[in-house]
């Protein structure tokens, strides 16, 4: 009985040992394609943001090149920001920072353009979240992505937000968005987290532009 | 021998495809059917998928059957279809990037589609490996076939397009509701209304005799 049941954990043990193993090692065998659709993927959000058309079904080298042509990669201080230019590749259009914090079920990582007055919202994109699809995962629909297209951006005032998201149909006002029905903690986690990234990079981006780096 | 080891074969295809349909006769791997059935192109990468998952599961489970504990099958099973279904999603990610966004969270679900767990404890477990391999193939065929045949009429009238390619002629009005969940529903219910009534009288009216 007791040598049926060490034959069990050793088995079970073995065969995890097997199976992990092939597939970390075909994980390893493609992780660099992987990384490369990644990172093609984060310059079309970036471009989307900005505005910048590129068709569906656009190249990959293509899209490369029209990224390295309208946009400029910025860090310091722990931060990343994106600048993006008109089709001269001179005039600045505008800022594109980074959003990124917990979600209901995981962290959810997105864009933001912002003008070059640092007043208006250009575009918002979330490209990788874990929510619920159908309900919290629609953060990603163009409806919801939309709504911020064109905000001013006011300076909230004392512990408020920069955007509040209200009740579906009920936003009226500059900062304030629809929430997403059925998705009362996704839509809380946005708006917290579209908050902090903001009070985060505003100042540093006026900062950076004072000093003429950006 | 040969012509027997054929015979039962066929059989086992048979059933897994039509007489045992896994979606519209066991009513299992619903959810999918539902969620990727808009466009043809996703269905199929769903599709191949599952064939793919389900015949190595079996295949696997059945090499396996001998030596597997009985009181940890389950465990095993789930392990050995969660690392092809792993395997799945790092290909799709690497050589297919649009279509693994576009099937999202669906390909990591294949896990807790019933159809594999089902086909591993129902037939891998007690058979042969080449058994095995057909009854992967088939039950995978089975699914593939009739999200195929479901996704044919919702993207054919909610976006007008086979593949992505206009084929509707010129003043042809998009369903939208083909598109959104609705559609699919519409669609499954009325497929399995269809070859249900078309095949022999199901096993409750045997039944009531």
């Amino acid at each position: 009985m007791i040598r049926k049941r060490i034959f069990s954990v050793v088995y079970m043990f073995l065969l995890t040992f097997f199976f992990t193993g092939i597939v970390s090692g075909i994980y390893e065998i493609n992780r660099e394609r992987i990384a490369i659709n990644e990172e093609i993927k984060l310059q079309k959000i970036i471009l989307k943001v900005l505005g910048v058309q590129v068709p569906p079904g656009t190249l990959d080298a293509r899209v490369r090149q029209i990224f390295g042509d309208r946009v400029k990669r910025e860090t310091g201080q722990g931060r990343t920001i994106y600048r993006g230019f008109a089709e001269d590749g001179k005039a600045l259009i505008g800022y594109v920072l980074p959003l990124f914090g917990p979600g209901f079920w995981g962290p959810i990582y997105g864009m933001m353009a912002i003008d070059p007055q640092l007043e208006r919202v250009i575009g918002i994109a979330f490209y990788r979240h874990n929510e619920t699809p159908g309900l919290g995962g629609r953060i990603t629909e163009a409806w919801f992505e939309k709504q911020f297209k064109g905000k001013t951006l006011l300076p909230p005032e004392q512990e408020g937000r920069y955007f509040s998201f209200r009740p579906p149909g009920t936003a009226k006002a500059q900062n304030e968005v629809d929430a997403i029905t059925g998705a009362t903690g996704t839509s809380k986690a946005v708006e917290r987290l579209i908050d902090r990234s903001l009070k985060d990079y505003l100042p540093w981006i006026a900062e950076q532009q004072a000093a003429g780096r950006v | 021998m040969i012509v027997m080891v054929e015979l039962k074969s066929r059989k086992i295809f048979a059933s897994g495809v039509w007489k045992e349909n896994p979606v519209f006769r066991q009513i299992l791997g619903i959810c999918s059917a539902l969620a990727v059935t808009n466009l043809l192109i996703n269905t199929l990468i769903m599709g191949l998928s599952l064939i793919f998952v389900v015949t190595m599961s079996n295949v696997t489970v059945s090499i396996l059957r001998s030596i597997t504990p009985t009181r940890i099958r389950m465990m095993v099973q789930t392990l050995i279809i969660a690392s092809y279904v792993i395997i799945v999603d790092v290909f799709l990610k690497a050589y297919l990037p649009d279509i693994s966004e576009a099937l999202g969270p669906y390909v990591g679900l294949i896990i807790t589609n019933c159809i594999i767990m089902g086909r591993c404890e129902a037939f891998a477990r007690n058979n042969t490996v080449w058994p095995s391999f057909v009854d992967g193939v088939a039950s995978g065929c089975g699914y593939a076939f009739v999200l195929l045949t479901i996704a044919f009429f919702r993207e054919l009238m909610g976006f007008g397009t086979l593949f992505g390619m206009d084929v509707m002629p010129g003043g042809w009005t998009n369903w939208i509701i083909m598109v959104m969940p609705p559609g699919a529903f519409f669609m499954l219910g009325a497929f399995i209304w269809i070859v249900r009534s078309l095949g022999p009288r199901g096993e409750e009216e045997e039944l009531k005799k």
